[in-house]
């Protein structure tokens, strides 16, 4: 994609963010993105409000068919497809995984994990870790197709290891760049590439 | 069956008889001397050998398998052999084992644990025959192939599917690892060993040790452990045990059994576990045997057990013993009668006890009545709490309305990232599609909103603009602003003791609104930078007493403490205080 369609981008997968999100989010140029932000929101392709940016609707549409057309070719390759679905079959684990993360199952019920046991937080970090060997093999191999990919397979590491350092709240934390965070984020921007639809 | 002893120089058979002294940690890693442990009490294991963290270390020194080891494993076998009437390696009666990495610190990047290693396309029609299920057999060969793709080639595996040929699963994993898979279990055996050495070195664990100062000098072992089956005949079968009842604490065994099945069957749902009951119908002998272990074991650890046990024909084998997860109310009434037997002091029983779990019991709730009224549309509450607001259906118009002051319910068929801001402005998600794994519901959880999902095509969308109220934790959406109570402290006996305790040890005083003197008092509600934690510490300077939400966090807590404040404010008074003696305590 071209510098301009990257940006606007950015802020089609993370919506209210602010330069430095953007940045952090796709390993961009700072000074680049707040010189293209600028002149999108002149363009009438971004709003901002308070430093924070939304890509404006008609941008919105423009973006689907920038998709279209760059990742025509990626669309029809059969072993991108298989990589993508592969994907799909480690975000499902991923789901499971966060679930447990979050919820335990008590003698069939199900009741929040309030992280008062160490010893289950460090397994499910574990599992995390073990997942996460699992996704950086099929993102490298992703990366290869779209470079962009290769960021978020940094970001998830920096994830991991904050939360492996004993800061729980990079697994699943929605306010901060946790694991969850930016798997979201990924899956969305894949969503994007493939043009498929999210299923749930 | 006890035959001679097994040691060898990088071997320790595990075999501890009751009372006798227990393996050094350092030398087996944690999940040996677990079992070692158990042996200890007099309880019965799968039997297992531990390889030791000094083979580990050897391994690391030269590169090479230590001089000796593949001998001595091959004598490991053997031993095992011999105390499970087994036989590695053979088509008839075949030896199946778990092989787990095990340091005496747990750490990340460590190998997975691998199963039923030893199953082969041989010996699948002997398993077919023992357990009568052919499908099983398949399966278990299935998953073996997976895990050694996985843990021990360490590449991802392709996607297997049932009704291929077993040589096509084999040669789809080799193809995609770019190497064989040896058709010698020993081989096997030998490789998943050195994949346990080598995960010692892997990215995760060094940078962790590196990190949490832990020596590179300490290695980590390899447990070899008999596989039980407990779907071989009538007289198997598998199950869990709580030495406690985990939901309310009632004091009283509780557990599930499911005959002729596997662990996995458990796990996967796939079959509805009885009751312990179904045990006692099977064996009077193996419940009571059962029982007892348990009793055993809460009392060496001072913690409430979760039993994982098979039975293969009609012997107990206790797999995996540790502290019970427990809802927040077991928590309590545990902690409680714990120190009432006097298998704990008031300390301890303090100190298992979360703020949060304390927080969590006294939440508001729908009132019994309020809660029989008809819902507009229900689903799968995934997570807890109550939230009233009008329905809107965009994270944008959340955003905005909840700016402008108002409680909104933000209700969409899915949740995308880009809904996040929409979300933390609800206060309640509600969604039309997913499950309890779905995005909505993990980000729901992590913002601690209450959220149901998966309600049906055009169930919730349709409510845009009226005024509902969301319970998060049954699933429910019901017309209209509902009734709530808040549940008292001082009406629950346990929380009562609890809050005596506490009341004695804090350091920090507590005082409810209608107890409050009249005097200066830093209101936190009323100061938009008490939101964040870090600014807690900047705004007490100075203060003698504050009140508000914020300073009944735990963050309010610590803050408090450093700014000694007199007194505190707050309702209900057990989570501050519970939180302020445990701070002062660690």
């Amino acid at each position: 994609m071209r510098e301009m369609h990257s940006v606007l981008h950015a802020f089609a997968i993370k919506k209210f963010a602010s330069i430095d999100d953007a940045v952090a989010l796709m390993g961009l140029d700072e000074a680049q993105v707040r010189a293209l932000a600028a002149e999108a929101v002149a363009g009438g392709r971004l709003n901002e409000v308070d430093g924070r940016y939304m890509v404006t609707p008609t941008a919105q549409i423009t973006l689907q068919g920038i998709y279209a057309k760059v990742y025509a070719q990626l669309r029809s390759d059969a072993g991108f497809r298989e990589d993508y679905e592969a994907f799909e079959r480690i975000n499902d684990d991923l789901k499971q995984l966060m679930t447990d993360w979050q919820t335990l199952t008590i003698a069939g019920e199900t009741v929040a994990n309030d992280h008062s046991d160490p010893d289950y937080d460090e397994r499910i970090i574990s599992r995390l870790g073990s997942l996460h060997d699992r996704a950086e093999r099929l993102l490298d191999r992703l990366a290869r197709h779209e470079p962009r990919i290769g960021h978020y397979s940094r970001q998830l590491l920096t994830a991991l290891e904050k939360a492996e350092d004993g800061d729980i709240r990079w697994v699943s934390d929605a306010t901060i760049s946790s694991y969850h965070t930016v798997w979201f984020e990924l899956h969305e921007d894949l969503l994007r590439v493939t043009g498929l639809a999210r299923r749930e | 069956m006890v035959g001679a002893a097994l040691t060898g120089r990088w071997l320790v058979g595990l075999d501890a008889v009751s009372g006798s002294a227990l393996p050094d940690r350092r030398l087996v890693g944690g999940k040996a001397w677990s079992i070692a442990h158990m042996q200890s009490l007099g309880l019965p294991t799968p039997p297992a050998f531990a390889v030791t963290t000094e083979a580990c270390l050897e391994y690391q020194r030269n590169g090479t398998m230590p001089d000796g080891l593949e001998s001595e494993l091959q004598a490991g076998m053997r031993w095992l052999e011999r105390r499970s009437g087994r036989r590695f390696g053979h088509d008839e009666n075949p030896l199946l084992v778990a092989v787990r990495s095990g340091a005496a610190i747990s750490m990340p990047g460590m190998m997975d644990t691998l199963l039923n290693l030893g199953i082969s396309q041989a010996n699948l029609p002997a398993l077919a025959a023992e357990s009568g299920d052919a499908a099983f057999a398949r399966d278990t060969y299935r998953r073996f192939l997976q895990l050694y793709a996985e843990v021990v080639l360490g590449t991802d595996c392709p996607d297997l599917k049932r009704d291929e040929g077993l040589g096509a699963w084999r040669a789809r994993i080799e193809r995609h690892a770019r190497q064989a898979i040896p058709g010698d279990p020993m081989l096997q055996l030998h490789a998943a060993v050195r994949a346990v050495f080598d995960s010692w070195n892997s990215r995760r664990a060094r940078r962790y040790r590196k990190h949490h100062g832990i020596s590179e000098d300490l290695g980590t072992a390899v447990t070899v452990q008999l596989m039980v089956f407990g779907n071989l005949d009538d007289q198997s079968g598998t199950g869990v045990l709580f030495s406690r009842n985990p939901l309310d604490g009632a004091p009283a065994p509780y557990g599930e059994y499911l005959r002729r099945a596997q662990g996995e069957d458990v796990v996967s749902g796939k079959r509805t576990p009885e009751s312990l009951d179904d045990l006692h119908a099977q064996s009077p002998r193996l419940h009571a045997q059962l029982l007892a272990a348990a009793g055993r074991l809460e009392e060496s650890n001072r913690e409430v057990q979760d039993v994982e046990f098979t039975v293969e024909r009609g012997t107990l084998y206790l797999l995996q013993s540790r502290t019970a997860k427990r809802a927040p109310a077991a928590a309590v009434r545990i902690a409680v009668d714990m120190q009432r037997e006097g298998a704990i002091d008031i300390g301890e029983a303090i100190s298992k006890v979360t703020p949060a779990q304390v927080r969590s019991l006294l939440s508001p709730r729908l009132t019994a009545r309020a809660a029989s009224a008809t819902p507009v549309a229900t689903g799968n509450g995934v997570s807890p709490g109550v939230g009233t607001g009008v329905v809107v259906n965009s994270a944008d118009e959340a955003e905005r309305r909840a700016k402008q002051g108002e409680d909104v319910i933000l209700a969409t068929a899915t949740t995308c990232p880009d809904d996040v801001h929409g979300m933390i402005a609800a206060r309640a998600v509600v969604t039309e599609f997913g499950g309890s794994t779905s995005h909505a519901a993990v980000v729901g959880r992590s913002l601690g909103l209450p959220c149901v999902v998966g309600c049906g095509a055009g169930a919730v969308t349709s409510l845009g603009g009226e005024t509902v109220t969301v319970d998060g934790g049954a699933g429910r959406i019901y017309p209209g602003i509902l009734e709530i109570d808040c549940p008292d402290e001082r009406e629950d006996e346990c929380l009562r003791q609890l809050l005596n305790w506490v009341g004695e040890r804090s350091p920090l005083r507590v005082l409810r609104p209608d107890e409050a003197p009249d005097e200066d008092i830093l209101d936190l509600d009323a100061l938009d930078a008490a939101a964040d934690p870090d600014r807690l510490a900047g705004l007490l300077q100075g203060v003698e007493a504050a009140s508000g939400r914020a300073i009944a966090s735990d963050e309010g807590i610590a803050a408090a403490l450093a700014a000694n404040l007199r007194f505190i404010v707050a309702e209900p008074t057990l989570p501050p205080l519970l939180a302020a003696v445990q701070m002062s305590d660690g």
